[in-house]
């Protein structure tokens, strides 16, 4: 009891002070979970198959769809409500705004199915038949079980072609694009292709007949459909699995219908490359430079110069670095560069176009004022008889910044990669610039010789947040998607950074703290 | 180099100072008493005070109090202060001479008791004129090895030791003439050796006083002259 | 009958010190931070396989004039200097004197134990393995011989792998001194090796001290006297930059010659 009053008293004690602080802290924190929470529910929300619901109106009516949200009705007492129903190729749109007074009924039945498509987005409504080219034809309940049966076929099939694709065409398509196609290179090319014709060809070439709630009918090649789901039949488990398929193609595959649907895979993992290729950039010539400042340079009054142009490097908007990037590396010594060596390609650039090396150096000149303001803290941090120590065993100047003084600044050097890659992961703008692309469906790594390809143009999930934001046709549509993305490039950072702490936090804790 | 005699309260530590006067201090009393004690033993004999004579002997105990304390003291500093130098040179100098002055006392209680003995035998006053020189010797020889060490003077103590050297002829001296005594006088055998006794002990003071002398030398100089020669004492004291 | 008294000198250069010969010698050193002058006309001998103790108020340059033993003074451009340093008859500025020779010869000791942040055998081989490959055999026998000698072996043996940190304070600085023995100095020089210790771990560098003298020149800087009485043969006291007083340790500590030496090394104001 009596503990209890003291310590009640000392934080009495404290003051506003303390409550103030306390505020700031919890407020941070309460926005930074409410910005995580937002990207969560609605970025993953959508990759849950929600019921679809079948809305009676006044007038006998129907329509299927999803609601999205609820407005007021501008001057009356009254709301209405904004249902997705897809089914962009029958009705021209995939919106439909219901006011709620007008609903009579709202049914859920398990016979409503949801494609998703290729082309036209989503169609919800229901599967009256199955065609087969043979001429068979599957009707009724039949019709279900046979389009889940020939689907799985079709997707078997379009993995395969989309492996050929990959694996031997393309890389055959660059060398003869760079003109380095032998005579067996252009025949393998060509049976490749016929091979893909093939397979195209063999693929159910099906018919599905469909109808919409409202009445009209439609008939869908199966081959333009991606992902079929009777959402209404489906209890929690199986809608738990098409969740988690939803996210796994979201992350592994590339994008579809101008970013606005589909995956993201080719943004990963060129946002994560790139990031890595800065490091790999900024993190030698951040570490000499501060090396040089804190260590070899004469203390003097140019010194302290340098230093505060340094940090104030820091404060260059991110964009005046993508101009910088794009007038210098681009144009100038990329330019060089394919004058000198590659000029059989011209016009055509090579490196005289952006591309993930310039992107990376780019973002490698931003971040390095980071690294070394955070590299000479740490080297400002070793304590003076560490360096002694090592001199007055022998060692030179450089046998002593060599083997105790780097090491020991190695966490500082790594709290400044943390730093650098924080502020490069989320740079769009300077990118934009030098190399960042709408559409690469291409990664920049593959098995084809030089198997790292610093001269293509890679995605990046910050661009495609804006392209998917700002370019695209229908904002609405593409919102959840923008969500996920959101949520996955805070996750990609979150990533990076753990791992450079958790390294950090191995070569701290392998030798103990600094005893000062 | 020679330090004076206000060199022990110059310590940043005021307490150090304060704890190295008080050893002096102590020392000066204990000094002040047995140098009573002497002069008291003597004249209990000269005017045949006999209770004089059991004072001296009851206050030795005040003595050998006095110099337990003066040890305990002087132990706390080593163990506390790890005196260094004068400092060092001090305590150890202080409790070389508390220890002299207590045998000075034990010599002054001898005395007393030998005197009892002569008064209570009424032997006469034999012998009492060498005892009366040697004695004025003594005491002076006593007080000024005190006011040496007080003063940290070591022209002072130099003398004191040729004054010792004075005493023991004198008392080389009045031995001879004391032994003639019981010669001729079978009868006074008993008498004269106690006054032998008295002469023996107040011989033994001076050297004391001597030692005390050579304490002075030791602190203030650094010297240690108790083997050294008598006559090489001037030019090896002087060359510091 | 002698007077049991060691033979005064005007001059600490002049001590008799023919039982040894001196390992380093200083000849009219001084030595100045830019303008401010650190250490003035300094000359004396050190010597051989003896322990050596400067001592002196903060400030008084014992630090400076240990530095100057092995030329750490150099890393500093504001440093300039007049004299020499002799080590073993050679002038230790000479331009034949390689530097870092010199430092493994005349190894250094600091008063905050600075073990590197590497294991315990690491730290002890790091000297070894800054001049050139050797096998691996032999880096583990100098190891050990570095670690008895340092009086450290029994209680580390068993985890010289084991981050150099995480030793006690004292343990460290043994550690330091081993690693110091490790390349095999004539000279060891210790800037308060023991004032960032606890007393019984300060005692047991002071018995390391007095063991290494049989092989080794000593040089000890130490803000406590009664560490400098204990350890040392020979104390220099020093004040404002300059030598006052010079001479053996029984000396200087029971009857120091003069007043500026007595009064400080009694604890009174000058």
């Amino acid at each position: 009891m009596h503990h209890w009053q003291r310590s009640k008293r000392k934080s009495a004690g404290e003051g506003p002070w303390a409550w103030l602080a306390a505020g700031s802290v919890a407020t941070s924190l309460a926005l930074l979970a409410l910005l995580l929470g937002l990207l969560a529910v609605r970025g993953l929300g959508h990759f849950w198959p929600a019921d679809v619901a079948l809305v009676t109106l006044d007038d006998g009516r129907q329509l299927a769809g999803r609601a999205v949200k609820e407005a007021p009705l501008p001057g009356r007492e009254a709301r209405e409500r904004l249902y997705r129903d897809g089914n962009r190729d029958v009705d021209g749109d995939i919106w439909e705004w219901v006011a709620l007074e007008r609903i009579q009924d709202i049914a859920h039945p398990e016979d409503l199915v949801v494609l998703e498509r290729r082309r036209w987005g989503e169609f919800i409504g229901r599967l009256v038949a199955i065609e087969t080219a043979s001429g068979e034809r599957f009707s009724g309940d039949a019709a279900w079980p046979a389009l889940k049966e020939r689907l799985a076929v079709v997707e078997d099939g379009r993995r395969q072609i989309a492996q050929l694709r990959e694996e031997t065409i393309q890389p055959l398509v660059r060398r003869v694009e760079a003109g380095q196609a032998s005579a067996e290179d252009r025949a393998a090319l060509a049976s490749a292709q016929s091979q893909v014709n093939a397979r195209q060809a063999a693929l159910p070439d099906d018919t599905l007949v469909l109808e919409s709630v409202g009445g009209r009918s439609l008939r869908q090649p199966l081959t333009d459909v991606v992902r079929a789901l009777q959402p209404n039949a489906m209890g929690p488990v199986d809608k738990l699995a098409t969740w988690g398929q939803g996210v796994w193609r979201f992350l592994s595959e590339g994008p579809r219908a101008a970013n606005t649907a589909g995956g993201v895979w080719p943004a990963i993992f060129g946002t994560v490359l790139m990031v890595v290729l800065m490091s790999i950039f900024v993190m030698p010539f951040g570490v000499l430079a501060a090396v040089y400042l804190n260590e070899v340079a004469h203390q003097g009054r140019l010194i302290r110069w340098v230093r505060i142009g340094v940090r104030n490097l820091a404060g260059v908007p991110s964009i005046v670095y993508g101009v910088f990037g794009l007038g210098v590396f681009v144009y100038g010594i990329g330019g060089h560069l394919d004058d000198w060596f590659f000029a059989s390609r011209l016009p055509s650039p090579t490196f005289g176009t952006g591309g993930l090396l310039w992107a990376s150096l780019t973002l490698a000149l931003l971040t390095l004022p980071v690294v070394i303001v955070a590299t000479e803290e740490g080297l400002a941090r070793i304590p003076e008889s560490q360096r002694e120590g090592a001199l007055a065993l022998g060692a030179t100047r450089t046998e002593m910044l060599w083997r105790v003084v780097l090491p020991m600044a190695m966490p500082a050097m790594l709290t400044g990669v943390i730093l650098a890659v924080a502020r490069a992961a989320g740079e769009v703008a300077p990118l934009m610039l030098v190399g960042v692309a709408k559409m690469a469906p291409q990664v920049p790594l593959d098995g084809e010789f030089p198997f790292l390809h610093l001269d293509r143009k890679f995605m990046h999930l910050g661009y495609h947040i804006f392209d998917a934001a700002f370019r695209s046709g229908d904002v609405q549509a593409a919102m959840p998607l923008i969500y996920a993305t959101a949520l996955l490039l805070v996750v990609v950072i979150l990533v990076l950074n753990l791992t450079a702490i958790f390294l950090r936090h191995y070569l701290r804790g392998r030798h103990g703290t600094l005893p000062h | 180099m020679d330090i004076t005699s206000d060199i022990h309260s110059q310590h940043i530590s005021r307490q150090f100072n304060h704890e190295l006067e008080e050893l002096k201090t102590h020392l000066m009393a204990m000094g002040g008493l047995v140098e009573k004690q002497v002069q008291d033993a003597v004249n209990s004999l000269l005017d045949a005070d006999s209770s004089l004579a059991e004072r001296v002997v009851d206050n030795d105990r005040a003595v050998n109090d006095m110099q337990i304390k003066i040890d305990d003291e002087c132990t706390r500093v080593l163990a506390r202060r790890q005196p260094a130098a004068s400092d060092l040179r001090l305590v150890l100098a202080v409790i070389r001479a508390a220890s002299d002055l207590e045998r000075i006392g034990d010599e002054a209680s001898k005395i007393a008791r030998n005197a009892i003995e002569l008064i209570e035998n009424d032997s006469g006053s034999r012998g009492f004129v060498e005892v009366r020189i040697i004695s004025e010797h003594v005491r002076r020889m006593m007080r000024d090895s005190l006011t040496s060490f007080a003063r940290f003077d070591t022209d002072l103590a130099l003398q004191i030791v040729e004054e010792d050297q004075k005493v023991d002829s004198e008392y080389q001296s009045a031995m001879r003439s004391l032994m003639t005594f019981m010669m001729e006088d079978a009868r006074s055998i008993s008498p004269v050796l106690g006054i032998m006794w008295i002469l023996r002990a107040l011989e033994r003071v001076g050297d004391h006083a001597n030692n005390l002398a050579e304490y002075v030398v030791y602190l203030v100089k650094g010297l240690d002259i108790r083997h050294t020669n008598p006559d090489d004492l001037d030019e090896e004291v002087g060359d510091r | 009958m002698t007077v049991m008294q060691h033979t005064p000198s005007t001059s600490g250069a002049l001590i008799d010190f023919s039982a040894h010969a001196s390992s380093l010698e200083v000849r009219d050193f001084a030595l100045r931070y830019g303008d401010k002058p650190a250490l003035s006309n300094l000359t004396l001998r050190v010597p051989r396989h003896r322990v050596t103790a400067f001592i002196g108020p903060s400030g008084c340059g014992k630090s400076t004039l240990l530095r100057a033993l092995n030329r750490l003074h150099d890393l500093n451009e504001s440093v300039s200097r007049e004299g020499s340093i002799h080590l073993e008859g050679q002038d230790i500025h000479a331009p034949e004197m390689m530097v870092a020779e010199l430092r493994r010869r005349v190894g250094m000791v600091f008063q905050v134990p600075n073990p590197f942040p590497m294991s315990i055998y690491d730290n002890v081989a790091f000297g070894l393995r800054l001049q050139g490959r050797m096998p691996k055999r032999r880096v583990d026998d100098v190891v050990e011989w570095a670690l008895r000698s340092a009086a450290l072996w029994d209680e580390v043996k068993d985890r010289l792998r084991a981050s150099a940190w995480s030793l006690s304070g004292g343990q460290q600085q043994r550690l330091v001194i081993a690693r110091t023995l490790a390349v095999g100095p004539e000279v060891l020089l210790l800037d308060e090796p023991a004032s960032a210790l606890d007393p019984i771990s300060s005692l047991k560098v002071e018995e390391l001290i007095r063991n290494l003298k049989s092989t080794l020149t000593l040089v000890l800087v130490t803000h406590n006297m009664q560490q400098a009485a204990r350890v040392s043969d020979y104390t220099a006291f020093l004040q404002d930059g300059e030598l006052v007083e010079y001479g053996p340790t029984d000396t200087l500590f029971t009857n120091p010659r003069l007043a500026r030496t007595e009064n400080y090394i009694t604890g009174r104001m000058a």
